[in-house]
């Protein structure tokens, strides 16, 4: 009986061996939800059939993936590995494992060196850029050919085609962006603002809003409201695609990844009717850079097998892959050079030029770790601005304030 | 007497599991909230007694919040108790043909917030929602539910109403099913009319029940976060953001102990509001 007893205790416990060793090898992933995310997990089964190494994905939407990241970190890495937007990296950094020493290891000279330098933080590489990504302009051609429009290099001259195109009897409006309460708002509200000349944060270190370009720059936003979908104020990033999509919107500003779907002919109405562009300059040509980049926790149990899984998702195969993938919402292209000035990529990316032109010209945002809590300050501000909560004068000052709340001044 | 001492030590597992489970917390999320804690900086810890409450009464953001919730408070529960004491009034009448339709009143209440709130946002969306349609079709134009500030809030009311009808319609019926039938046959007998009778019967007698019914509301309403997240996400501008989600959002940007700063306000305005209403309730005993 005892020999019985021994024999099921040993069946017991090697049955429960091999999932324990495959516990050894399964990375938790933080990963972006909805966006980009059906294009890494197309291509997952590709590295766990290589590699061995399971990896669970962890997916939250852009406006709470920040505060997951930050609580996970802080708390003891529940991560391994995570896909972390650039400007999070000061913020995140004292959680992330300093990457220069295996970077040494991969061929960084193949990165576009703006990406590289989205997950440097005060001379120290934390991340590896996945996914360049910029602001561009996209356009309808075949209605800015019919109206003998030629394409606006200036917001004045975009707003006067915006105008122009505006027709509400036929839900046709001018540019799609967001207004509203939405993530990417205030990154539209600083694009403008730099474009005029503002800076979030100023040279002394205080803010630089409430300056006359950050008022000029704020005017046109307001602006460009009166010739935007009448739903912009509750707009997402989704939003603004869809009103490409359905051939409602004449113009869009948007992120070169919300490209690729309006260019997929089985989502979007206008596919091969879009052309793409610089973003519009004010006194400056300032588009706003957003590379999405690829961590390790610190603190993760399992190192080693997370590198694996950075170089593999900053890699040449997998950008080769990411950016032939027919996105739903936003697609992921590639750090790389030699990914991106493949044929077949520019075949796959319309807009490749202009993600490129206007990556050459990109700002990226303060390397601060307070920058995340003044995003969502400008976030409120904007939208309390655009919902008649304050006055563009008030909305200035407030948020002038705010941010040298944030940063101690 | 010593066998009533003793069944009284079984008590204290019990009375020692509620309190590790409800004060525990309580004096950790005290204990933080006197200290600047930012999980971006975690060696900067320090400790500055009431600074996050003084700074969140100097708060502008803070004191707006507590204004919507009180504004969202007392709009969802005037209309919902109205609403349900409406329906329960109606239900009390001897007709057979509302039997039925009792258990479709019911039905919203068996919907995840969640669920009814994302429902809600399609239903209310400025071009793809049905609402949006009819109200077009019949010439009152397209309002923009989510992105007014007015009618943003209306649309939180009329949605957390929608879910939580059913609850007060059942407990005012219920409370209605116990009055003696005696007293307003009485009434008839003496000339009273129907709304005398309700005045001077119904009311008095259901009071204590109204008052509870009112006072569970009002907690759950004051501590709603999931429909507003998921219809308003507290916008436009800051027109639905409550104490809660201004609270989530300070949670998230790691300040831990201004977070839990606000979280200590709450349950003091919450205990503030139970006690007000409590006393009401006593009164009318």
């Amino acid at each position: 009986m005892l020999a019985g007893m021994m024999a099921v205790l040993a069946a017991m416990a090697l049955s429960f061996a091999p999932d324990a060793f495959a516990q050894a090898k399964t990375l938790n992933l933080s990963m972006l939800a909805g966006f980009k995310e059906d294009v890494l997990r197309a291509n997952l089964p590709d590295f766990e059939r290589r590699t061995g190494i399971k990896v669970a994905v962890d997916a939250a939407p852009l406006s709470e993936l920040y505060k997951k990241q930050l609580l996970s970190l802080s708390t003891g890495a529940r991560h391994d590995v995570l896909f972390m937007d650039e400007p999070w990296v000061p913020a995140l950094s004292e959680f992330l494992l300093p990457l220069d020493e295996r970077a040494r290891g991969i061929d960084m000279q193949d990165f576009i060196p703006t990406t590289v330098d989205a997950g440097a933080y005060q001379g120290r590489q934390y991340t590896l850029p996945v996914d360049p990504n910029v602001q561009i302009l996209v356009y309808r051609k075949d209605l800015f050919e019919q109206r003998g429009l030629k394409v606006p290099t200036t917001w004045e001259e975009l707003l006067q085609a915006a105008k122009a195109l505006h027709d509400p009897a036929k839900q046709q409006y001018g540019i799609a962006f967001t207004a509203g309460s939405d993530v990417q708002t205030p990154l539209y509200m600083t694009l403008l603002m730099w474009s005029y000349g503002a800076e979030l944060v100023d040279a002394r270190g205080r803010a630089g809003v409430n300056t006359d370009a950050g008022k000029k720059g704020a005017e046109m936003f307001l602006e460009l409201i009166k010739v935007a979908p009448p739903a912009v104020k509750s707009f997402t990033f989704a939003d603004v695609n869809k009103a490409i999509q359905l051939g409602q919107a004449a113009m869009a500003i948007q992120w070169a990844s919300g490209a690729k779907p309006m260019e997929d002919p089985t989502r979007s109405s206008v596919a091969g009717k879009l052309g793409y562009a610089l973003v519009p300059k004010g006194t400056r040509q300032a588009p706003m850079r957003g590379v999405w980049t690829v961590a390790i926790a610190k603190n993760s149990p399992n190192l080693e097998i997370a590198w694996e899984f950075a170089k593999w998702l900053s890699g040449r195969e997998f950008g080769l892959a990411s950016t032939r993938y027919p996105s739903a919402i936003s697609a992921i292209h590639c750090a790389r050079v030699s990914v991106l000035s493949d044929p077949g990529t520019k075949q796959a990316l319309p807009y490749a030029d202009a993600l490129l032109g206007n990556l050459k010209l990109a700002k990226g945002r303060p390397r601060l770790k307070e920058y995340p809590d003044i995003q969502e300050h400008m976030r409120v501000t904007a939208s309390r601005l655009t919902a008649g909560e304050l006055s563009l004068d008030a909305a200035l000052k407030e948020m002038d304030a705010g941010i040298n709340k944030l940063l101690g001044k | 007497m010593g066998s009533v001492q003793s069944r009284r030590w079984f008590l204290v597992p019990g009375v020692i599991f509620l309190l590790v489970i409800d004060m525990v917390p309580l004096v950790y999320s005290l204990g933080v909230s006197l200290y600047e804690w930012w999980l971006v900086r975690p060696r900067d810890v320090r400790f500055i007694g009431l600074g996050n409450y003084s700074a969140l009464v100097l708060d502008p953001a803070f004191r707006r919040s507590v204004l919507v919730t009180c504004i969202l408070t007392f709009g969802a529960v005037v209309v919902e108790f109205l609403a349900g004491l409406a329906l329960a009034l109606l239900f009390a009448q001897p007709f057979r043909f509302l039997r039925p339709m009792r258990a479709v009143i019911m039905m919203p209440l068996f919907v995840v917030p969640v669920v009814g709130a994302t429902m809600w946002r399609l239903i209310l969306h400025p071009e793809l929602g049905v609402l949006g349609y009819y109200l077009s079709l019949l010439g009152f134009g397209n309002p923009q539910w989510l992105s007014d500030p007015t009618l943003a809030m209306i649309a939180l009311i009329l949605v957390d109403a929608w879910r939580t009808i059913p609850f007060m319609f059942l407990v005012i019926h219920a409370g209605l099913e116990t009055l003696p039938a005696e007293l307003y046959e009485a009434a008839r007998v003496d000339g009273a009319s129907w709304l005398q009778a309700f005045r001077y019967i119904t009311v008095p007698l259901l009071a204590y029940i109204m008052l509870v019914a009112v006072l569970i509301r009002g907690m759950d309403i004051f501590r709603e976060f999931d429909i507003i997240f998921v219809l308003t996400g507290g916008g436009p501008g800051t027109a639905t953001e409550t104490i809660q989600l201004l609270n989530y959002r300070v949670f998230g940007l790691g300040h831990m102990g201004q977070a839990n700063a606000i979280g200590v306000i709450t349950l003091i305005l919450v205990a503030l509001m139970c006690y007000l209403l409590i006393r009401a309730v006593l009164r009318t005993r």
